[in-house]
C-alpha cells in the first residue's frame, strides 16, 4: 500500500481500473450484438462509385430551433431554468435585480405584449442570468438570439443551445433577412426576445459599439426595447477566463422604450446605447446621478475612454472597483458578529 | 360599469352582515324592517397609463406655469410627500409617490437643479422605517438620496428646522419646517384616500409643529367640524386654510400634486370582504369559513402579521397638479364620485366593525384608544349634511379592544391609558388638565425624534377626533371588547350584537333603527 | 392552655411546602402546626415577668411562611423548638392592665446588660443576646420555646416588652401596633435619602411597591412621620388601593402600572426596562425576586430601597444594582428611631399614636375562634385576593381564660 503523503495513489487507479472492467463486462455482449446488427442499428457503409448528395446545411445560421419552443422541450426547459440553472446561478453570481418595477405597468396588462430585452454583453454568464432575471410574464416566454456561428457550429452545442436557453441562431455581423423574418414571427406570436446589441462579448471589460439590431427588428414589428444593463459578470466569467468564479453582479432593468415618430433605425440605435449607458451609471452610482448625467450629456461611455494600453486597463480597473465585483471585497467584515 | 354604492333595507331575506372585529370579522343578522346596510361604491376604472397622466398634469397644472419652467439651475427645490399613514391598506409597489417623484426628479434633472430635499411630511406621526420609505419612495430615490442626507422625515421638535411664519387673523400661529419654508419651490406629492387629506392640510398640517397645530387639533374645533370630509363645514379645514393663506403670503411657493385611488381594497381571494353578502359564490364562502375558522385559532400575534402584510390592489383615479386650493377641488370631486353614497333620514342606531388597522398603527396594533379613534373619529364622520346617527342616538361598535399597546409605536397611549382616562374621559377637561405635560414631556420628545414612537401629544388628538361622537350619542355600546378596557374608555361592554341591542333599549327604546355602515371599503354618506 | 404549637417535624415542613400553593388548609392540617392542650409555660427565675393572656393575635406574613414551610433555613439557629407563634398581641396583664406586646426578646429580658441607655428590646448591633441570657434561643416571642406565644390562650412576657394600652384605644386598634411600628420602621429607613433629596431642592418621592398590612403600615408611617414625601402606591387589590388613599398615598396605581407612575411623577426616560431617574427611596413590602428586582428598576441611581416584606431565598441580577450604586437595605422590626427632627423616639410608642389616629383598626378584617385556626390561616394566606387585610384570632371568649380580677 502506498504512503499516504506519496504524490501519486495506486489505489485510486486499480480501483478505476476494477470500475472499468465491470462497466465493459457489462456492457460489452450488448455492443457485440449491437455490432453484428449492423445497419439499420448502426450508420451504412457507403459503396463505392455512388454520388453522396451533399447535406442541407443544417448548422450555423439553418439550424431549425422550432422544436425547442413546443410541448416537451418548453416543459424541459421551465424545470431546467427554475431548477439548476437558477440555483447554479444563484451561487455563482448572486444577481441583485434593479427596476424590475418599470415593466410592472406592462406585467398588469391583460395581454402582456412581448419585449425585445437588450443587454450590454460581457461574458457567457450573461443569458443564463438573463433567463434567471427577467420577470414574468415574459421569463417563460422568452427567445434568445445567440451568435450562429459559436452556438450553433457543432450539433451537440446546437442542441444544448436550444433546449436550454431557447436560443436562436443570428448573424454577428448584419441580421440577415432569414433570420430576421423569423424574429419578426416569434415576436408577432408573443415571444419576447433578447439581444446583445454589441454582438459579442467584451474583449478587453469595456463595451463595445451597438449594433442597430435590436432597433430595426423593434421598427419592424413594434415591440418596445427595454434596455438592460448587467454588472460584474465581465470579472466572473469573462472572455478568455478557463474556469468562473465566485461572486455577486447586478441587473438593472430600464423603462420600455419605442422609436420616436420620424426616428430612424441609426438614431433609436443611438438612444437604446444611451439608455444602457445611463443604466450603467445607476448601477455604479444612483439614479439620480445618472439621470442629471444623462441629462448634461456627461453619461460615463460604456465603450470607456479614450486611452490606449495601460491606461486602458487601469481606468477599468478603477471602474470595476465601483462595481459590484468590488462590492464583495469592500463588504468583508472586519469585526467578528457577535449577534446584537 | 362599476355599481353606484346603495342603501340596502333589510328585511327577512337579508342574510347576515359581515362585520369586522379587529384581526377577525364575524356575520351579524340585522333586525328586519327598521335597519338598513350602507354598501359604498364599487371601484371606478384606474387610469391605463398612469406614468402619462402623471407627466400630463405636470406639463399641464391648473393656475401655475408648467414644472419645468419653474425649475431652474440652482435652486432650492423640495419634495415633501404623504407619510406611512397613507394609503389604507399599503399599495403594491410601485407606489404612486414613487412615480411622481420619479416624474418630478425627471425633469429636475432636465432642467439642471443640484439642490433637492425629500421630506416625509409627518407631522406628530412616527417616523417611517426604512423599509417603509423603501416602499414609499422606491428604490431607485431612496439608495440615491438617503445616504446623501437629503431625504428625511421632518422632526417637529428641533427649533432650528422650524421657521416661524406669522399668524392668521384668528391669532393661529404658522409654523412649518425650515427647508420647505425657505425652498424656491415646495412640490407636495399627495394621497387623496378621503375627503378629508389634501389642500393646505398637506402644509399647514404636515409639516408643522405643535405650536400650530393645537389651534385646530383640539376639542373645540373638532365638535365644530360637522364632518371632516365636508371641507366647508369643517373648522380644522378652515383654520387649515387660514393657515394656508398666511403661507402664501410670506412667499412659500406650493406646486400641490394631488392622486384619488379607487376603493379597490382587497387583493383577490379576499374581494368577497367588499362584495354584497347575497352575491357571494360558494368559493367566497369557503374562503370566509376558513379565514374565520384559522384565525379563531391564531394567535393574535401572527394574525396581526398576516393582515398588515396585505397589499391592496387599489390604483389611482385621476392626478392633478398645480395651485393647491384649484386642484383640491378637482381632487375632492374625483374623491366624491368613488365615495359617495345618497342616503335619506337618520337612525337610532349606528353600528361600526372596526378592522385592524387605522392610519396610526400600520405595522402595529390597534389599541383601545386607536379603536375610539378609527369608530368615533373616523368612521363617525364618514358623511355630509348631518351624521348617520340622530343626536342623543347609540353607536354600536365590535371589536376584541384588548388592552395592548405598541410600546415602540405608542408608548404615550399607554400612559395616556393609565393615568388621563383613569382620571377623566372628556375631551375638554383632558385638554386643560392633562395634555400640557405630554406635550413636552421630554422622554416622549426623545422617543418621537430618534426612535419610531408617536409624539407625546398623539393620544390627545385620536381622542379629540371623537369629540363631536361623544358629544352626539348618549351611549357607545362595545360588542366583544374587553370589559375593563371597554369601561375605562367611558364605553359599556356587551357580549353579543343582542345584548348591546338590549343594552341601548333604556335609551333608543325596544325597536330602534339601525344604520350599518359597511366599511372597509371606504364611503361618503350624504345624508339628507 | 390550648396553644398551636410548630415541632420540629422536618417531614411535616416539606408536606407543608407541597401543599401550600394548592391548599392553605391542607398544609395547615398536615404540615407542623398543631392544637395542643398543656401547661402554660414557666416562669423565670428573675424579676419583671409578667403572665399575660391574649385578647386579640394578629397573624403575619413571617408566621404564614413558617406554616407553609417557606421560611428559610437562616431562622433555623435564630429559633428554639417547639414554639408557640404569635408576636401580634394584645393582651390582659397579670397586674390588671391591658398591654400590647412587643416580642423582641432583647438584653433586659434575658437579663443581659443593655447596649445603651434607654434602648429598646430591639436595639443593638451584636445579636448574640438573642440565643444567650437564661432563655432559650428565640428572635421574639412567637418563635422562642421559653415563653409561648401570641395563638394561646396564656404566655409570658417581660416588663421591657409591654406597654399600656390606653383606655380610648380598642383592642383592634391595639393589635395593629406591632404591624404599624414595623411600617414606621421601614418609612424612617427611608429617611436618608428623603434628606438628601429635600437638601438638593427636589419633591422626594418613596414609591411603595406591596399594600398588605405591612405596606399600608409603611404608607402610614412615612404620612405621618416623613415630612414633605410624595407617596406613589403599586397596589394589587381594589380594597388595598382604597386603604392606600385614605391612609395618606398621593398616588395609587395597580401594582404592575407602578413603574410608569413613577415615571411620570419623577421624568426621566425609560432605558429597556430601568427608569433612567426614578423614585428617592422605595419600600418593598413584598419580598419576592420579582417584586425587589422592580425596586430596583425605578428606584433612581444613588437611592435606597427599603426591604420590607420579609424575603426568602431570591434569585436577582444585582448588575443594575451595581451601576446604580443603589443602596438595598432591610427593615426588621423596631426599636430606637432617630427621627428627622434629630430627637430619639421608641418605635412602639409612635407606632401607639399612629394606630390610634389613622384609625388602623379598620385593617382588621376578619377574626376566628383558636380552634378555627386552619380556616383562619387560609383566609390570611390569600387575604388580599378575599379582600381582606389583617386576620387575628379573637381570644376573648376563650373558656381557658381566668376571668380578670376587678378589685
Amino acid at each position: 500500500m502506498a504512503r499516504d503523503d506519496a504524490p501519486w495513489k495506486p489505489s485510486n487507479l486499480a480501483k478505476a481500473a476494477r470500475i472499468g472492467e465491470l462497466v465493459e463486462r457489462i456492457t460489452h455482449p450488448i455492443a457485440k450484438r449491437t455490432y453484428r446488427k449492423g445497419f439499420p442499428y448502426l450508420p451504412p457503409t457507403i459503396p463505392l462509385g455512388v454520388a453522396v448528395p451533399e447535406d442541407e446545411p443544417t448548422l450555423g445560421a439553418d439550424y431549425d430551433t422550432k422544436w425547442a419552443r413546443k410541448s416537451p422541450a418548453k416543459f424541459v426547459r421551465k424545470g431546467l431554468v427554475n431548477g439548476p440553472i437558477r440555483i447554479a446561478i444563484k451561487g455563482l453570481a448572486s444577481p441583485k435585480l434593479y427596476g424590475v418595477d418599470r415593466l410592472h405597468d406592462l406585467a398588469q396588462m391583460k395581454d402582456p405584449p412581448p419585449l425585445i430585452f437588450t443587454p450590454n454583453h460581457h461574458s457567457h454568464l450573461d443569458t443564463a442570468v438573463m433567463a434567471v432575471a427577467v420577470p414574468e410574464p415574459w421569463r417563460s416566454k422568452l427567445v434568445v438570439a445567440a451568435a450562429a456561428d459559436y452556438f450553433f457550429d457543432k450539433r451537440w452545442k446546437a442542441t444544448m443551445a436550444a433546449l436550454a436557453l431557447n436560443a436562436i441562431p443570428i448573424d454577428r455581423e448584419v441580421t440577415g433577412r432569414k433570420s430576421s423574418d423569423m424574429i419578426k414571427e416569434l415576436i408577432e406570436d408573443g415571444w419576447s426576445l433578447m439581444i446583445y446589441p454589441e454582438g459579442g462579448r467584451s474583449p478587453d471589460g469595456w463595451g463595445q459599439d451597438f449594433k442597430g439590431g435590436a432597433a430595426y427588428l423593434s421598427g419592424r414589428t413594434g415591440a418596445a426595447v427595454v434596455p438592460v444593463f448587467i454588472d460584474g459578470t465581465g470579472a466572473l466569467f469573462g472572455k478568455g477566463m478557463k474556469r468562473p468564479k465566485f461572486g455577486t453582479t447586478k441587473v438593472v432593468f430600464g423603462a420600455p422604450m419605442r422609436a420616436l415618430e420620424d426616428e430612424n433605425t441609426r438614431r433609436f440605435s443611438a438612444r437604446i446605447e444611451e439608455a444602457v449607458t445611463e443604466l450603467g451609471d445607476e448601477s455604479l452610482t444612483d439614479f439620480w446621478t445618472a439621470r442629471q448625467r444623462s441629462a448634461r450629456k456627461e453619461s460615463t461611455k460604456l465603450t470607456g475612454p479614450e486611452y490606449t494600453g495601460w491606461r486602458r486597463q487601469w481606468a477599468l480597473s478603477e471602474r470595476r472597483e465601483m462595481g459590484t465585483a468590488g462590492l464583495r471585497r469592500r463588504q468583508k467584515r472586519r469585526w467578528p458578529d457577535i449577534g446584537n | 360599469m362599476p355599481r353606484p354604492g346603495f342603501v340596502l333595507e333589510v328585511d327577512k331575506s337579508t342574510p347576515p352582515i359581515l362585520f369586522w372585529r379587529g384581526e377577525n370579522f364575524s356575520l351579524e343578522k340585522l333586525p328586519a324592517g327598521r335597519s338598513r346596510v350602507i354598501y359604498a361604491p364599487e371601484p371606478l376604472p384606474a387610469i391605463e397609463d398612469v406614468d402619462g397622466a402623471i407627466r400630463h398634469a405636470l406639463l399641464n397644472p391648473i393656475e401655475q406655469d408648467p414644472l419645468p419652467e419653474q425649475l431652474f439651475p440652482g435652486m432650492k427645490l423640495t419634495i415633501a410627500f404623504d407619510d406611512v399613514s397613507l394609503p389604507l391598506p399599503k399599495m403594491q409597489r410601485p407606489d404612486i409617490r414613487q412615480r411622481v417623484i420619479e416624474a418630478v426628479l425627471d425633469m429636475a434633472a432636465d432642467a439642471g437643479v443640484d439642490d433637492v430635499h425629500i421630506i416625509s411630511a409627518l407631522a406628530l406621526h412616527r417616523r417611517m422605517t426604512e423599509a417603509e420609505l423603501r416602499h414609499a419612495v422606491g428604490d431607485r430615490v431612496y439608495d440615491a438620496f438617503a445616504p446623501r442626507g437629503t431625504l428625511y422625515q421632518h422632526d417637529a421638535e428641533d427649533p432650528d428646522n422650524l421657521s416661524y411664519l406669522g399668524t392668521t387673523p384668528h391669532g393661529e400661529d404658522v409654523e412649518i419646517n425650515k427647508r420647505a419654508a425657505e425652498s424656491d419651490l415646495l412640490v407636495y406629492v399627495n394621497i387623496n384616500l378621503v375627503a378629508m387629506d389634501g389642500g393646505w392640510k398637506s402644509t399647514a398640517t404636515g409639516l408643522s409643529s405643535y405650536k400650530s397645530l393645537r389651534h385646530h387639533h383640539n376639542p373645540e374645533t373638532m365638535i365644530h367640524s360637522r364632518s371632516f370630509m365636508d371641507q366647508h363645514r369643517s373648522e380644522l379645514h378652515k383654520s387649515n386654510w387660514r393657515m394656508g393663506k398666511v403661507l402664501l403670503d410670506s412667499g412659500v411657493k406650493v406646486f400641490q400634486i394631488e392622486t384619488t385611488l379607487n376603493t379597490d381594497t382587497f387583493p383577490s381571494p379576499f374581494g368577497f370582504l367588499a362584495k354584497r353578502e347575497w352575491e357571494w359564490k360558494p368559493s367566497d364562502r369557503m374562503t370566509f369559513l376558513a379565514s374565520t375558522k384559522a384565525l379563531n385559532r391564531t394567535p393574535t400575534r401572527l394574525a396581526r402579521k398576516i393582515f398588515h402584510s396585505i397589499e391592496a390592489p387599489h390604483q389611482m383615479t385621476s392626478v392633478q397638479a398645480g395651485d393647491v386650493e384649484a386642484v383640491h377641488r378637482i381632487t375632492t370631486e374625483h374623491v366624491y364620485k368613488q365615495q359617495l353614497v345618497e342616503v335619506k333620514g337618520q337612525t337610532d342606531i349606528l353600528t361600526l366593525g372596526i378592522p385592524y388597522i387605522s392610519p396610526y398603527n400600520v405595522h402595529s396594533i390597534l389599541n383601545p384608544i386607536l379603536v375610539m379613534c378609527m369608530g368615533l373619529g373616523y368612521y363617525f364622520n364618514m358623511y355630509k349634511g348631518m351624521p348617520l346617527v340622530r343626536e342623543g342616538g347609540v353607536i354600536i361598535m365590535t371589536h376584541p379592544m384588548q388592552p395592548d399597546f405598541h410600546p415602540v409605536h405608542h408608548p404615550s397611549y399607554i400612559d395616556f391609558f393609565e393615568q388621563v382616562l383613569a382620571d377623566t374621559t372628556d375631551p375638554k377637561v383632558m385638554s386643560e388638565k392633562w395634555e400640557k405635560q405630554y406635550a413636552e414631556d421630554e422622554w416622549y420628545k426623545h422617543l418621537y425624534r430618534t426612535t419610531y414612537a408617536y409624539h407625546g401629544v398623539h393620544p390627545f388628538y385620536m381622542w379629540y377626533w371623537g369629540s363631536h361622537a361623544l358629544q352626539h350619542c348618549s351611549r357607545i355600546i362595545i360588542v366583544g371588547g374587553d370589559p375593563k378596557t371597554v369601561r375605562r374608555l367611558g364605553f359599556v361592554p356587551a357580549s353579543t350584537m343582542d345584548d348591546a341591542l338590549e343594552i341601548a333599549s333604556d335609551v333608543v327604546g325596544r325597536a330602534p333603527t339601525i344604520t350599518h355602515l359597511h366599511a372597509p371599503p371606504l364611503m361618503v354618506a350624504d345624508v339628507s | 392552655m390550648k396553644a398551636l404549637k410548630i415541632s420540629r417535624k422536618t417531614a411535616k415542613f416539606a408536606v407543608a411546602r407541597l401543599m401550600s400553593p394548592v391548599s392553605t388548609i391542607g398544609a395547615a392540617k398536615f404540615g407542623p402546626l398543631s392544637l395542643v392542650n398543656e401547661s402554660a409555660p414557666t416562669m423565670p427565675n428573675a424579676e419583671g415577668w409578667h403572665r399575660i393572656q391574649p385578647r386579640l393575635t394578629g397573624i403575619c406574613g413571617s408566621d404564614l411562611s413558617l406554616v407553609e414551610g417557606h421560611a428559610s433555613t437562616y431562622f433555623d439557629d435564630w429559633v428554639s423548638f417547639p414554639f408557640v407563634p404569635g408576636h401580634e398581641v394584645v393582651a390582659d396583664c397579670d397586674d390588671g392592665r391591658r398591654v400590647v406586646l412587643e416580642p423582641v426578646l432583647g438584653h433586659a429580658c434575658r437579663g443581659l446588660p443593655l447596649p445603651f441607655e434607654g434602648a429598646a428590646p430591639g436595639d443593638g448591633d451584636d445579636y448574640a443576646h438573642l440565643v444567650g441570657g437564661h432563655l432559650a434561643p428565640g428572635i421574639q416571642t412567637g418563635f422562642c420555646t421559653s415563653t409561648g406565644g401570641g395563638w394561646a390562650t396564656e404566655l409570658i412576657a417581660h416588663d421591657s416588652q409591654l406597654h399600656e394600652v390606653p383606655d380610648n384605644m380598642s383592642d383592634e386598634q391595639a393589635v395593629l401596633v406591632e404591624p404599624a411600628a414595623g411600617g414606621i420602621h421601614a418609612a424612617l429607613a427611608t429617611w436618608p435619602a428623603v434628606q438628601a433629596a429635600i437638601q438638593r431642592g427636589e419633591t422626594p418621592i418613596v414609591a411603595v411597591l406591596g399594600a398588605g398590612s405591612m405596606g399600608l403600615c409603611a404608607i402610614a408611617g412615612l404620612r405621618r412621620y416623613v415630612p414633605q414625601v410624595r407617596i406613589i402606591v403599586g397596589a394589587r387589590y381594589p380594597h388595598q388601593q382604597a386603604f392606600a388613599r385614605s391612609l395618606g398615598a398621593d398616588i395609587v396605581v395597580p401594582a404592575a402600572e407602578l413603574a410608569r407612575a413613577v415615571r411620570r411623577e419623577s421624568g426621566g426616560h425609560i432605558v429597556g426596562d430601568y427608569l433612567s431617574g426614578g423614585c428617592h427611596a422605595t419600600i418593598d413590602a413584598v419580598g419576592s425576586s420579582d417584586s425587589i428586582m422592580d425596586c430596583l428598576k425605578f428606584t433612581r441611581p444613588r437611592g435606597r430601597v427599603v426591604l420590607l416584606g420579609m424575603p426568602a431565598v431570591v434569585s436577582l441580577d444585582l448588575t443594575g444594582l451595581w451601576h446604580r450604586e443603589t443602596a438595598l437595605v432591610g427593615a426588621y422590626t423596631y426599636g430606637t428611631e432617630s427621627m428627622p427632627d434629630g430627637s430619639k423616639r421608641h418605635t412602639f410608642d409612635l407606632a401607639i399614636e399612629a394606630a390610634a389616629d389613622c384609625q388602623l383598626n379598620r385593617l382588621v378584617s376578619a377574626t376566628y375562634r383558636l380552634d378555627d385556626y386552619q380556616n383562619a390561616l387560609a383566609h390570611a394566606a390569600g387575604a388580599g385576593r378575599r379582600g381582606a387585610v389583617k386576620i387575628v384570632f379573637d381570644l376573648r371568649a376563650s373558656d381557658a381564660r381566668h376571668k380578670k380580677e376587678t378589685n
